[in-house]
């Protein structure tokens, strides 16, 4: 098991609790080690208690795990909530000087520093999270100086006073537990050479869509995806490009369509409120032929359901929604890095074969900070595929007798050519009528099923000569078989360990690619046992499987709105491989 | 591109399915006209037709073109637009498209003062689905599911765009093949939203909205001495119930279009080979 720390800082909203993680954890990437965030909202007790948690290691950490070893308490609340995770070990930074006395639980040590007062001292009571991140850093055994580059680069636009000020409030904290307490709870947070980046899975997708030369965005405001649009803004105009902010998501997706039509490498993203709204417009992005990437960052639904609560509930509705049967391509990044060269994938994948593409993150990959070294997202590696995009000379391959456009052209992987505006001799029309190969309405029984045909032989296209690869961890040929999509990949590599451990052999088969998705068969055959581990009620990938293998499997669900943490999934998949395959 | 553009450059070889006597016919002359008139060519116009019997412009016109989803089509112009300002984008649907499903992007792409035009083949009827009643049928219009007329003021789409912060405003009659095409062109010049609502006569389903009726009661703005620039009374004859009018109602001439307000200028379908140059620097942002 990696040597981790289980950290966090929780208070009521409005108490700075993301920013005070986010610099910690920043000072954790700045000393080489390795970091994994996750972020808590009120669940247990009504309110808006809210705690930034942090999972350190000098090796790669991918989990959250169920242990806390230092809590900066800023409320009682932010104790009760967190009390099954507290254990002997544990230390809980409080400000005695408030107005409550803290209860703290039987084990745990209690680190009374007066947060406020000693911010005052500093330069202002509102530096009282970062005395309390200096007490911290003294517990701990870190290096205070990692936590004033995180300190530089949060404040270094506010000015140098306000970076001294909170340098000196972090010392503050630091020298007031060394003088008063006399502490050791063996934590002695190891450093290395590295140095780490530290973003979200939101962050990686657009970066992605940058990278891959995404010059328009439309979108209407939704958690857990608004973060992309805020993310793109102020960036996407560096490279000429440009974000909307649509009135609705009906509008988003549309005027994504239009800057496609136009040309553009275009996006839309939402969560599964809006997905409905958009699925309108599916149908005729498929039949237009348009390449589009459409990103849904679920979250806990139906309905409005848990907002800000984590679930894998749109899978169904990814591969199925829109009336008529609508080609398309689903992709599902697993982790953080993989959000951003899946992104990249998508939009090749769009312009390639003029086809929508939906990729689908979530909510706990959404907000999850991680590290990761630089060259985890080496630019050098991007590769752009425009499909047979068209110029003024290439056009004329693609005319009828008539000097016509063919956009709709029935070829034999399936793929017409695309003219962008502008492109002479390339007018044509794209409807989301049936049509010929023009692009005029047709009702022609035989000219309906050549373009059905064809929409449909581009994804046998793409299945054929595209890499649909999953993968692969643990022991290839163990007699367990671990399935998962989407972003619990993280918890279940870690699992493994805790299973190793307990002398079980599991493999772990993880996939991002939903539609068109690797053939399972031989795997699951290989197998004796296979569970599918998802966060959501009914299994939906595992009813996939299902039907893709002709056999049964068991499933691990979670709905409860958090995401898998690797210690439970590893009892979890404990307790299945006991138990009876369901009939 | 080329100087001696024609109109019928603009006509596809697909004939009409309009019933006989259809406003759009006049409507859709008018439009490729004014397209041809104002200096455009097919391979540089971009047209978006909405969902009904106005929508099938987008197949009997020749240019880049979008059929789209019912109430959908501004959104895509706007896309259009933004990707490719160096495009010609026009936007055309029935009233029910505008007025009632799309209703909602009409106030908001008003407000966006995107460069492009917006012509309303006004029936003031639902002819596609056979006759019922639209947003702008008058309140006593008998259709088959409003056997006592909806009973509901009409919307009145000049008001609507001028609430919404309109910068052009125009109404024009199909069969007025003169002023109309005048009117369009207007709009496709004017820097920012060109907003044309055409009185484009449903022969079929409704017998009041005529051509006749528009003859004998129509009054030409032009004719009539208005000042279009003038926004009291652009706002009088716009929320004049008892006259149906032709003509620029209003036009803002400080009009700043979209993309000069947010510097959207570029030609956003050039990309690189590979990621853009500095690319790693945004990598280097999350130390
Ligand atoms: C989502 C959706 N709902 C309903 C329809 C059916 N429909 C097609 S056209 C139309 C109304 C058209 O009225 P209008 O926009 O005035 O066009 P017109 O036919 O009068 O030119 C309706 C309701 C549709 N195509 N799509
Ligand atoms: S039904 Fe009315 S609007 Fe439609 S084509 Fe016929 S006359 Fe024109
Ligand atoms: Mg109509």
């Amino acid at each position: 098991m990696a040597e981790d720390l289980n950290w966090a800082v929780g208070g009521e909203a409005g108490d700075g609790i993301d920013s005070t993680g986010k610099i910690f954890a920043q000072a954790l990437a700045r000393a080489g080690r390795h970091v994994f965030t996750s972020k808590d909202f009120a669940s247990r007790i009504r309110g808006g208690y809210t705690a930034y948690k942090i999972r350190t290691a000098v090796e790669d950490v991918q989990s959250v795990v169920d242990r806390l070893d230092i809590l900066v308490a800023l409320t009682q609340r932010t104790i009760d909530e967190n009390v099954d995770e507290l254990h002997d070990g544990s230390a809980i930074i409080y400000d005695g000087e408030r107005s409550w006395e803290a209860d703290i639980p039987d084990g745990a040590t209690a680190v009374d520093v007066p947060l406020k007062s000693l911010a005052e001292e500093a330069g202002g009571a509102i530096m009282r999270n970062i005395v309390a991140l200096g007490a911290a850093c003294e517990i701990t055994g870190f290096d205070v100086e990692y936590l004033d580059e995180a300190l530089e680069k949060r404040f270094g636009g506010k000015g140098s006073k306000i970076v001294q000020n909170n340098k000196a409030a972090a010392r503050a904290g630091q020298e007031y537990v060394q003088a008063n307490y006399d502490l050791d709870l063996g934590y002695d947070l190891e450093v290395t050479d590295e140095d780490y980046v530290l973003l979200n899975g939101n962050e990686a997708i657009g970066m992605g869509a940058l990278a891959a030369g995404c010059r328009f965005y439309a979108g209407y405001p939704i958690t857990p995806a608004t973060s992309i649009m805020e993310y793109l803004t102020g960036r996407i105009e560096e490279y000429g490009g440009h974000v909307v902010q649509a009135e609705d998501e009906l509008s988003a997706i549309n005027m994504a369509l239009g800057a496609a039509r136009g040309g553009a490498r275009s996006m839309t993203a939402t969560s599964g409120a809006g997905v409905d709204l958009m699925t309108e417009t599916f149908g005729l992005v498929a039949t237009s032929e348009t390449p589009l990437v459409i990103t849904d960052v679920q979250r806990s639904g139906p309905s409005t359901g848990m907002p800000t609560k984590q679930e894998q509930g749109d899978l169904n509705m990814a591969l199925y929604a829109g009336h008529g049967e609508v080609p398309r391509f689903v992709v599902a990044p697993t982790t953080i890095t993989e959000c951003f060269w899946k992104t990249i994938k998508a939009f090749n994948l769009a312009e390639k074969y003029n086809t929508p593409v939906f990729l689908v993150s979530d909510l706990a990959m959404s907000v999850t900070e991680q590290t990761f070294p630089p060259e985890a997202f080496d630019m050098d590696d991007v590769e752009i595929d425009r499909g047979k995009l068209v110029d003024d000379d290439g056009v004329d391959e693609w005319l009828d007798s008539q000097g016509r456009f063919r956009a709709h052209a029935v070829t034999d992987d399936g793929v017409s050519p695309r003219a962008k505006p502008g492109t002479v001799d390339g007018a044509h029309m794209s409807t989301g009528l049936e049509h010929d190969e023009l692009g005029r309405r047709t009702e022609a029984q035989d000219e309906r099923v050549r373009q059905v045909d064809k929409r449909n032989r581009k994804v046998e296209t793409a299945k054929n000569t595209e890499e649909w690869e999953y993968r692969d961890f643990g022991d290839p040929d163990a007699d367990n078989l671990v399935i998962s999509w989407g972003s619990n990949e993280g918890a279940l590599v870690e699992a493994l360990e805790y299973l190793e451990d307990d002398g079980i052999d599991v493999r772990v088969i993880s996939v991002p690619y939903i539609f068109p998705r690797p053939d399972l068969t031989e795997e699951i055959e290989a197998a004796e046992e296979t569970i599918v581990v998802e966060c959501n009620a009914t299994g939906q990938f595992a009813d996939v499987i299902e039907h893709d293998t002709l056999t049964r499997v068991k499933r691990i669900n979670k709905y409860t709105g958090v995401r898998f943490k690797a210690d439970e999934l590893a009892e979890e998949i404990t307790d299945q491989l006991s138990e009876e395959v369901p009939a | 591109m080329s100087s001696d553009v024609r109109f019928t450059d603009f006509k596809s070889d697909k004939q009409p399915t309009w019933c006989p006597g259809c406003g759009d016919f006049g409507t859709m002359n008018g439009m490729m006209k004014a397209l041809a008139g104002t200096g455009n060519d097919p391979d540089n116009t971009f047209v978006v037709a909405g969902i009904g019997c106005s929508g099938k412009i987008g197949t009997y016109m020749h240019s880049y073109a979008l059929h789209g989803v019912h109430g959908r089509a501004l959104p895509v112009g706007t896309g259009v637009k933004m990707a490719r300002p160096d495009i010609e984008v026009m936007v055309a649907g029935g009233d029910g498209d505008g007025y009632s499903i799309g209703a909602g992007h009409f106030v908001h792409a008003v407000r966006r003062n995107v460069d492009m035009s917006y012509v309303v083949m006004d029936n003031r009827i639902y002819g596609l689905t056979k006759g019922q009643a639209s947003p702008t049928s008058r309140s006593d219009f008998e259709t088959s599911t409003t056997p006592e007329g909806p009973q509901q003021p009409p919307v009145n789409p000049l008001a609507l765009a001028l609430a919404s912060g309109a910068t052009f405003i125009a109404q024009s009659f199909a069969s007025d093949a003169l002023r109309h095409q005048e009117i369009v062109e207007a709009a496709i010049e004017h820097d920012g939203f060109g907003f044309v609502n055409v009185f484009s006569p449903c022969v079929t389903f409704n017998d009041v909205d005529t051509y006749d009726y528009f003859r004998d009661t129509l009054v030409d703005l032009e004719e009539a001495g208005h000042d279009p620039n003038d926004y009291e009374s652009a706002k009088e004859v716009i929320l004049d119930a008892d006259k149906e009018y032709q003509g620029v109602m209003y036009q803002d001439e400080q009009s700043v279009p979209y993309h000069e307000q947010h510097g959207v200028t570029e030609d956003m379908s050039e990309i690189p080979d590979g990621a853009p140059e500095d690319a790693m620097d945004l990598v280097r942002e999350f130390y």
